[in-house]
């Protein structure tokens, strides 16, 4: 039994199999969010929120998403990537309260949090995450095992987390990170995110030696889900940080109506 | 360390890092074959002549491998079409490898598919499967203690049924234990290198011009080359 997904280089097939290993970090993330917020009474819409993330974690980790990305598709993987980094991170961070945040601010965890979430170094911190993460040899090396995957797994989460902090934190560390700036960070990432999409829908060759090598599932060439794993990074990480983009834009806009009254 | 220079250092290493990416490609992937000389495939110390063979093709026909295939660049696999694992992949990287050559240089290479389980691979099964991945392929099919045989001349193991008590009932699910390396043999009936699962395009697209010209080189008489087994 595999307590987390990796490759195995066996045959896929659609029975179902087990990984305790994800059912105890998502247990784990629910009790630490239970732990922070106690006293700090969240809102029904913030436990939705982070609800929402947590579960979209367990989706993205477990069978069948998490097996498949870990050892049989680029494309999954790449789903796997946009799932972790770019849409749990916000809902989990929008679920905690503002008063469980203050309780905690003075620890030093948080105080790294706060240096790190500083919007420069979370750009670039996290676009460094997604490069170093898509990798041929990293991923290739990484995800032959279940303690790599779940580094790199991991690496995602951090990486989100970091860099959505900024743009969704209930206590902002830069209070002169506005709303329009913050849309301009958004929209700089998309930019950012352009290279790696780059590469991988226009190589000639399969970059990843685990995908390229691995059983096949489907009809895809190994060259066809390395296109199609670009094109998921592409329209479905615009796709996000473009609707975020627009969610802050309505935000900004109004504020500048109600300002104008 | 200052914040200023931590985005500073930041800025440095994600910067080489998209650079790094940009230089990335897959000749640069782990080479998991153990190629020697300039093959990354597992190039013979001691090529030697591949056997004289003849089966049945997919459409019926007696297919004389020497005389087939004399003259051009052979890659030779034995596999199953309901190999899980090994023979769609081995045959899925070869085929890409194979439409990224010239035309030209294509029409020199010959793929040949030897069934290791004639049971359950009828003639338009290994067609079809084979279609899925070079249409220009020929698989060839005859008795199992006949394969066997040839297998044995390339100094391969035998094939042989896995998960139940040979012969299978029909319709009774079983794998087929068989060697995995495709076997490069030249114009000149001599066999060159073999190449195990695990290798990948950027191998193929290395080591097929280097085959090529080895074939083109000894298929030309008075030309240095030739068997020392």
């Amino acid at each position: 039994m595999q307590w987390w997904c990796a490759a195995q280089g066996i045959p896929w097939d659609w029975s179902w199999r087990p990984y305790p290993g994800v059912w105890l970090f998502i247990a784990a993330l629910c009790l630490a969010y239970r732990t922070l917020t106690r006293g700090a009474a969240p809102s029904r819409l913030e436990v939705a929120r982070f609800a929402g993330g947590a579960l979209i974690l367990w989706v993205a980790l477990d069978w069948p998403v998490g097996a498949l990305g870990s050892g049989y598709l680029a494309s999954v993987h790449m789903v796997q990537f946009l799932l972790i980094a770019l849409l749990a991170p916000p809902l989990l961070i929008a679920g905690l309260p503002r008063a469980a945040l203050e309780r905690v601010r003075g620890v030093r965890a948080t105080a790294l949090l706060g240096f790190a979430a500083r919007p420069l170094i979370a750009l670039l911190l996290f676009h460094a995450i997604v490069i170093a993460t898509h990798w041929p040899e990293v991923v290739d090396s990484l995800m032959a095992s279940q303690a790599g995957s779940l580094a790199l797994d991991m690496a995602w989460l951090g990486g989100g987390l970091v860099f959505w902090w900024p743009v969704v934190s209930p206590i902002p560390h830069r209070p002169r990170f506005p709303l329009g700036v913050r849309i301009c960070y958004l929209i700089a990432s998309t930019v950012l995110m352009t290279l790696p999409y780059v590469f991988l829908t226009f190589a000639e060759l399969p970059f990843y030696a685990t995908y390229e090598l691995a059983p096949p599932v489907g009809a895809l060439s190994a060259g066809e889900d390395q296109r199609l794993a670009g094109l998921i990074m592409r329209i479905g990480g615009g796709a996000i940080l473009w609707t975020a983009a627009g969610v802050l834009f309505w935000f900004w806009y109004r504020s500048e109506n109600d300002t104008a009254r | 360390m200052r914040p200023g220079r931590v985005v500073a250092a930041a800025a440095v290493a994600c910067g080489i890092g998209l650079a790094g990416f940009a230089c990335a490609s897959p000749d640069t992937a782990i080479d998991r074959t153990e190629g020697t000389g300039e093959l990354r495939g597992l190039a013979l110390e001691r090529p030697f002549e591949a056997p004289e063979f003849a089966l049945t093709d997919s459409r019926g026909r007696r297919f004389d491998f020497r005389r087939e295939t004399a003259g051009s660049l052979t890659l030779l696999f034995f596999g199953y079409t309901n190999c899980p694992d090994i023979c769609p992949v081995q045959m899925a990287v070869l085929g890409a490898a194979l439409d990224d050559l010239p035309y030209a240089d294509r029409r020199e290479v010959d793929v040949v598919f030897v069934t290791t389980d004639p049971a359950r691979d009828t003639p338009e099964r290994l067609r079809s499967w084979l279609d899925l991945f070079d249409a220009s392929s020929v698989g060839l099919r005859g008795e199992m203690e006949t394969v066997n045989e040839i297998q044995a001349g390339f100094h391969l193991p035998s094939a042989r049924i896995e998960g139940t008590s040979p012969p299978p009932g029909a319709g009774e699910p079983y794998f087929v234990g068989h060697a995995t390396p495709v076997v490069a043999v030249t114009g000149d009936g001599v066999v060159r290198a073999l190449y195990p699962s695990g290798v990948r395009q950027t191998d193929w697209r290395h080591d097929l011009p280097l085959l090529l010209r080895l074939n083109r080189s000894v298929s030309k008489p008075g030309d240095e080359a030739g068997t020392s087994g």
